[in-house]
């Protein structure tokens, strides 16, 4: 293997790998935060990437306001589904799941019905250049995901850690009762986190339809990585998920470029293994008794 | 809540409605002519099947969505069995019992350890293994699928009866009878040591500890049993339907035994699976509904029946009683319609 080869799987990988942290991360808070175990959170992503496509292709706006678009698309999409829905059932992790699995039906669904399910995809000049960087050919759009995934998630940290509400969904996430004594709007942090993971997945979306095609299956494909991303992370660590995002990224790419077809299945049986040997994920602990 | 509708000590009145239920199974087939109608009630019948063990792990306090896996197992096992090795229907039928049995020992006694949460998910990842592997491995058929699977051979009774599997109706009567059994042993099962154990690990995990329960084994238990006869229905299915692809197994399958689980009611352990799986299968087939629209309807239905009726379908009459064993503020919708009530 060249060392050129091996630097384009490197950015393959992290480029992927920066797609499922986002996702996943979305995920991890609001099940770890607002505990909602939410199966929509695929179709949140899908509709993002379809908001992105439509913005771009059909009314010809800029690639940005695009992204910024399908934030607010699923930002809105999770503070509705929230406030009309998991607000009345908080603390029963089935019935989220199974009020859940209703919104995904509908909204996929919905999105069937509208448009044909086949697979579409952005044109866009910017993502599709390569550049040359010391002699390796680089896809700039998928350096531009990893700079943006970054920032995304640098943005997170410093809400998380360096801000008030950040403080209060900590603490939630700690012991919601306790949060609650000392005058934290539990609810209302709850409805945030909601709004801040649904918003995450989404804007996930909007980044991957320049790259890859946009389809109505890639909700179902990606949750089911990013529920493998979270067992290896330890369910409701972030800087476990960011590790155990990354990780699968790169090994998909690797994987993908030496057994093609089989790295699927290769990966899943890594996991499993992985987790014979550490049950509680990348950075242990974290993992707490839910239902 | 059947109970309480008809009053505990009318045990009379519980006997006629279980032999009306019989006699209505008995005779179903003849009064459905088109045998496209028996062939959906076989596919309610193996949902049922599958949601039962759902619930069944459920009452210990797991939650699986990896149910579809051991049906493909058993699907896989004994369509390969028959196939390629050449044993009868009748030996693959079980045989596929005890194979998806031994898969679900094997995953079972590391998974039980997790935590719960850490559970469901790798019940997911299980379930994504096994469609995996039988969709991208050659011998399993590959994502085609293995088609031409043979049907059931012929049994002959005694008084000179031979009974052909090649018509739907005895294949009817084959799952009908599968199902008793699996209702059988699921009810001796809840009434039981090990059901009260299940329902003691499922309020308290540490109290029944100190009882001398053991946990993981009950809970070990609590996930063969279910992957047996989903296995039993899995081989059942390859051979009435004559076809086995891996997207019939794959994750919105669980999703969906999960769906029919929770609209029946969770706490009702074997007519809740029953009446949510008919409920959902049968109401788009009544309206005719195009294929289309039929998850859109079934979300809808999810969605109204998880926010106003949280202990399924099957609570329907305590809720008119007025005892949802709701607390206080819980939905405004709720409220309006209570008060409309009174």
């Amino acid at each position: 293997m060249t060392g050129a080869l091996f630097a384009q799987l490197v950015v393959n990988g992290l480029a992927t790998g920066m797609i499922y942290v986002l996702v996943a991360s979305g995920l991890v808070l609001v099940l770890g935060i607002a505990r909602v175990f939410n199966f929509a959170h695929g179709e949140f992503y899908m509709l993002g990437a379809f908001t992105a496509y439509f913005v771009v292709t059909l009314f010809k706006l800029n690639i940005i306001l695009a992204l910024i678009l399908s934030l607010v698309l699923g930002a809105f999409l999770g503070a509705i589904s929230y406030r009309s829905i998991f607000h009345y059932m908080r603390g029963d992790l089935l019935r989220c799941a199974a009020a859940s699995i209703g919104i995904g039906l509908i909204l996929k669904q919905s999105i069937v019905i509208l448009w044909n399910p086949t697979s579409h995809s952005i044109v866009s000049e910017v993502f599709k250049r390569v550049i040359e960087i010391a002699g390796v050919t680089l896809s700039v759009g998928k350096l531009i995901v990893i700079f943006l995934g970054l920032l995304i998630m640098s943005g997170l940290y410093y809400l998380l850690m360096r801000t008030k509400t950040g403080k209060a969904m900590r603490a939630i996430s700690l012991d919601s009762k306790t949060a609650s004594l000392l005058g934290i709007n539990t609810v209302k942090i709850y409805w945030l986190t909601m709004i801040l993971g649904s918003g995450l997945a989404a804007v996930a979306g909007g980044i991957v339809a320049p790259l890859f095609v946009v389809s109505t299956n890639m909700g179902e494909g990606i949750l089911l990585t990013v529920f493998m991303i979270m067992v290896v992370g330890g369910i409701e660590s972030l800087p476990g998920t960011v590790i155990a995002g990354i990780l699968i990224g790169l090994l998909g790419s690797f994987g993908y470029h030496f057994l093609t077809g089989f790295s699927e299945l290769f990966m899943f049986c890594f996991v499993s293994i992985f987790l014979i040997f550490r049950p509680r994920g990348v950075f242990g602990s974290f993992v707490k008794e839910v239902y | 809540m059947l109970r309480k509708c008809i009053s505990p000590n009318a045990s009379i009145i519980k006997f006629i409605v279980l032999l009306i239920v019989a006699i209505v199974a008995v005779i179903l087939p003849l009064l459905l002519q088109n045998p496209y109608y028996i062939q959906i009630i076989i596919m309610v019948v193996v949902n049922v099947m599958l949601a039962m063990g759902l619930v069944m792990l459920l009452s210990s306090g797991l939650v699986t969505l990896g149910c579809a896996a051991f049906w493909a197992v058993g699907a896989y096992a004994s369509t390969i069995l028959v196939m390629k090795v050449g044993l009868n229907f009748w030996y693959t039928l079980f045989l596929s019992g005890i194979i998806a049995g031994v898969i679900a020992l094997g995953t079972g006694v590391v998974i039980v350890r997790l935590s719960k949460l850490a559970f469901t998910f790798v019940t997911i990842m299980i379930g994504t293994i096994v469609y995996l592997v039988v969709g991208r491995i050659e011998f399993f058929g590959g994502w085609g699928g293995i088609v031409g699977i043979p049907k059931p051979d012929p049994i002959s009774l005694p008084f000179d009866v031979i009974v052909n599997f090649t018509a739907r109706t005895s294949c009817y009567y084959l799952i009908i009878f599968l199902l008793l059994v699996n209702i059988l042993v699921f009810y001796a099962l809840y009434n039981s040591r090990i059901g009260r154990a299940w329902k003691a690990i499922k309020l308290n995990p540490q109290l029944a500890e100190t009882l001398g329960i053991n946990t993981n084994r009950y809970a070990l238990a609590a996930y063969i049993i279910p992957a047996v006869f989903a296995g039993i229905a899995g081989s059942f299915y390859a051979h009435t339907f004559n076809v086995v692809e891996p997207d019939s197994f794959g994750f919105w399958k669980s999703i969906y035994i999960q769906v029919y689980a929770i609209l029946g009611g969770v706490n009702f352990y074997i007519l809740g699976p029953v009446i949510g799986s008919m409920f959902l299968t049968l109401l788009p087939e009544i309206f005719r509904v195009a294929h289309e629209i039929e998850p859109l309807i079934t979300g809808c239905i999810l969605l109204i029946v998880v926010i106003f009726l949280p202990g399924g379908l099957l609570s329907l009459p305590q809720y008119i009683h007025g005892s949802t064993g709701l607390e206080g503020k819980q939905n405004v919708f709720l409220r309006i319609l209570r008060r409309k009530k009174r």
